[in-house]
């Protein structure tokens, strides 16, 4: 049988997270390290999967196979975010994602309900992924060496996911009619969980004294709504309203039901039996 | 259905036509594999507009990393030739071509030729 | 310096053939004749060509059924996104159903460009009037489906693929090779999969037993009964080059031993390698349940339906927003 094979039969596959050794870093600056990766890796993993559910089904096949590529890149930015988090706690990556209990998941509440029709998966994403961007951005110059080539790599894939969010959303609020209205009732329900992104994070003082991040997720917040509320306001949507992050906005001891719907779901192969392989 | 069945009506189908009155929402995909290739036809994509099918360009013919370039052209754009006449007109044009000298014979008669002056002058 | 004659070669006319049947002047016959000599002489044709009806109205029911079939197989898979155990298997699962959705995408436009709406097509696929493959009309059950179906029914469709690489109709046997390329890497996902589990617990081992117990009879299904050659109107106008029946032995050669050798055993007593017939024996298929599910009445095959409509329902307002859109650039 023959295939026509024009890439090389076997890929060296390289790893994308550097090996580091976690004692370069101070216990208190690798224990808040450690709480915001998990932070941002249960947010790629969340959303990555809530935007997975679209392959197959959306508007269009030609969106349907760009989509998809978006999910997997988020899938792909979760994995590499557990892969650090394997080296900082010496759990492996798949362990963490798999096998918590749905109240130990840290992903921001804006990402938490299910991902209903294309005109708030189109918004909510765009108010997710313009968020993910300002942390990458505080991230780019970490003193932390690994952390900075890796964010290096996800943000050249992210500038890809940005245009075409940005690009979406502007069709959808120029539209009259039933596509503006999606978008509209859409930031409407957002509206109270958009800031959940930044959600101060314990220890995170510790964090900007390192160098680690260049500021507090409150600042970053700040940040955030500077670049996305003009855009808004150009595309005459409602702002996002000024106001501190939650502090409760990853705060999941009573999860949803939707969430706990996706945990049942993802997990319900990975529980079948401890310890093997699939 | 046998094979006996008379043959029915024949036709261009229109829909894939190209250039005046083609599909504006469909864009023709062209693709290099590999520096220094030319760019080859790929497929075509259905899109709204030149960003979009760009993106979508990209997802059809470069998803696994294939393509080092890609054009998109709107269908409307593109204007085909296939005339025979034209591309393949009948008269005799080997003069244009390599093969069109045929100089095997000629060749060895000249190489013989040329043996021969070469013997009568020693011989002289 | 380069000897001229050694140069690409620029072919003779007699080398690059004009097709007759592009020719206005002739007559009707003559015309379908030539056509006909033109498809058994291997040659293609093209989406601009003239075609006889018959033609045109063959390859396009061949390649719908096929965009169908692409665009069906993506749900049993799909929810099974949602459960992949480990982040590898998530993503690869991801990718190789996008890779469906890019495949169905790429014989839609295929069948587009023969005159055929898309819009039109997915009706008719969600009113029943057209048909996809049998095979997606079944239920998963289990992660072992998810392997079985990755490796066995992908390779089923591969085999019946590769065939088609040298379809007649240009632009079909173009987006086949494309696909084929595409494909391969599902079967090793698939296989991958699968020996993990074979490697793994005995629930492990008995989940995929299992799935392959209930997929051996659809798989077997799936290139349809032995047909007369001479009767088969798509293999006169060689839109496929392959019987069924060649289709099935060429997929029981490669990869029943495959099966065997990781101690799985397909559910048939009588199937076997006659090596004097140089021919894989087995239990005839069940034809009737074939025809039975195709024509909609599979397991699945209504539920499948209803939720793709469903989908295809709450989406319009996108769709209709960017046909809008369309027609004011144009």
């Amino acid at each position: 049988m023959t295939t026509e094979a024009r890439l090389p039969t076997r890929q060296l596959i390289q790893p994308d997270v550097p090996q580091f050794d976690r004692r370069t870093l101070k216990p208190e600056a690798r224990d808040a390290l450690t709480g915001l990766l998990l932070t941002m890796a249960d947010d790629e993993f969340v959303i990555g999967f809530r935007d997975s559910e679209w392959t197959g089904i959306a508007p269009m096949l030609e969106e349907d196979v760009a989509f998809s590529s978006i999910a997997q890149d988020e899938i792909g930015h979760a994995r590499v975010w557990y892969e650090m988090l394997a080296q900082l706690t010496g759990d492996g990556a798949d362990r963490l994602a798999f096998h918590r209990q749905p109240s130990e998941y840290r992903h921001a509440r804006l990402i938490d309900q299910e991902r209903q029709g294309w005109g708030y998966t189109i918004t909510r994403r765009w108010l997710y992924d313009t968020a993910d961007s300002v942390r990458l951005a505080a991230l780019a110059e970490s003193s932390f060496e690994p952390l900075a080539e890796v964010v290096a790599k996800v943000r050249r894939e992210e500038r890809y996911h940005l245009m075409h969010l940005d690009k979406w959303l502007e069709r959808l609020a120029t539209r009259p009619g039933t596509p503006r209205g999606k978008v509209l009732s859409a930031l409407k329900q957002l509206a109270p969980v958009a800031l959940s992104v930044f959600t101060p994070l314990p220890g995170e003082e510790r964090l900007v004294e390192a160098g680690i991040i260049a500021a507090p997720m409150s600042e970053l917040a700040d940040r955030w709504l500077a670049t996305v509320n003009p855009r808004l306001t150009e595309l005459r949507l409602r702002c996002v309203p000024e106001g501190r992050p939650p502090a409760d906005g990853r705060d999941h001891a009573v999860p949803s039901d939707a969430f706990t719907a996706l945990w049942t779901d993802f997990t319900s192969v990975a529980r079948l039996e401890e310890g093997v392989e699939w | 259905m046998t094979t006996e069945q008379p043959p029915a009506e024949g036709r261009i189908a229109e829909a894939g036509r190209l250039g005046d009155g083609a599909d504006p929402g469909v864009w023709e995909v062209f693709r290099q594999e590999k520096d220094g290739d030319p760019m080859r036809h790929a497929g075509n994509v259905r899109a709204p507009d030149r960003e979009l099918a760009l993106s979508y360009a990209r997802e059809l013919y470069s998803r696994r990393q294939e393509s080092v370039r890609l054009w998109v052209v709107p269908r409307t754009e593109i204007s085909d030739l296939t005339d025979p006449d034209l591309l393949q007109p009948p008269l005799d044009r080997s003069f244009k071509k390599p093969g069109g000298y045929v100089m095997r014979d000629k060749l060895e008669v000249a190489k013989n030729k040329a043996k021969e002056r070469a013997a009568e002058t020693t011989n002289e | 310096m380069t000897d001229p004659i050694s140069l690409e070669p620029i072919l003779s006319p007699e080398e690059r053939p004009t097709p007759t049947f592009a020719d206005p002047g002739l007559t009707h016959e003559q015309r379908y004749d030539a056509f006909v000599e033109h498809v058994h002489a291997g040659l293609k044709v093209e989406a601009r060509d003239w075609m006889p009806d018959e033609y045109r109205t063959s390859v396009l029911r061949f390649v719908e059924m096929h965009a169908n079939s692409e665009l069906m197989g993506v749900l049993p898979e799909r929810e099974w996104i949602m459960r992949a155990p480990t982040l590898k298997r998530k993503l690869a699962l991801t990718a190789k159903v996008q890779d469906e959705c890019g495949h169905a995408q790429l014989l839609y436009r295929v069948a587009e460009d023969l005159g055929k709406p898309r819009e039109q097509m997915y009706q008719d696929l969600l009113d029943g009037k057209t048909k996809y493959h049998n095979v997606f009309h079944y239920p998963t059950k289990s992660w072992g489906d998810v392997g079985i179906i990755a490796w066995l029914v992908d390779a089923a469709a591969i085999v019946a693929q590769q065939a088609l690489r040298e379809s007649s109709y240009g632009p079909y046997s173009r987006t086949m090779k494309k696909i084929c390329w595409e494909e391969s890497v599902h079967i090793m996902h698939g296989r991958d999969v699968v020996v993990t589990m074979m490697n793994g617990s005995q629930m492990q081992r008995d989940m995929v037993q299992e799935a392959l117990d209930r997929w051996w009879g659809p798989l077997m299904q799936m290139h349809g009964p032995r047909t007369d050659p001479a009767k088969d109107r798509d293999l006169f106008w060689r839109i496929k080059e392959k019987t069924g029946e060649q289709l099935r032995q060429e997929f029981l050669s490669t990869y029943v031993p495959r099966l065997w050798e990781i101690g799985l055993s397909p559910p048939d007593p009588e199937l076997r390698l006659d090596e004097a017939a140089g021919e894989w024996r087995y239990t005839e298929p069940d034809w009737q349940e074939l025809r039975t599910v195709v024509t909609g009445h599979g397991p699945m095959s209504q539920e499948r339906l209803d939720f793709r409509r469903l989908n295809h329902d709450q989406t319009a307002w996108v769709r209709d927003m960017i046909l809008t859109a369309s027609s004011a650039a144009a």
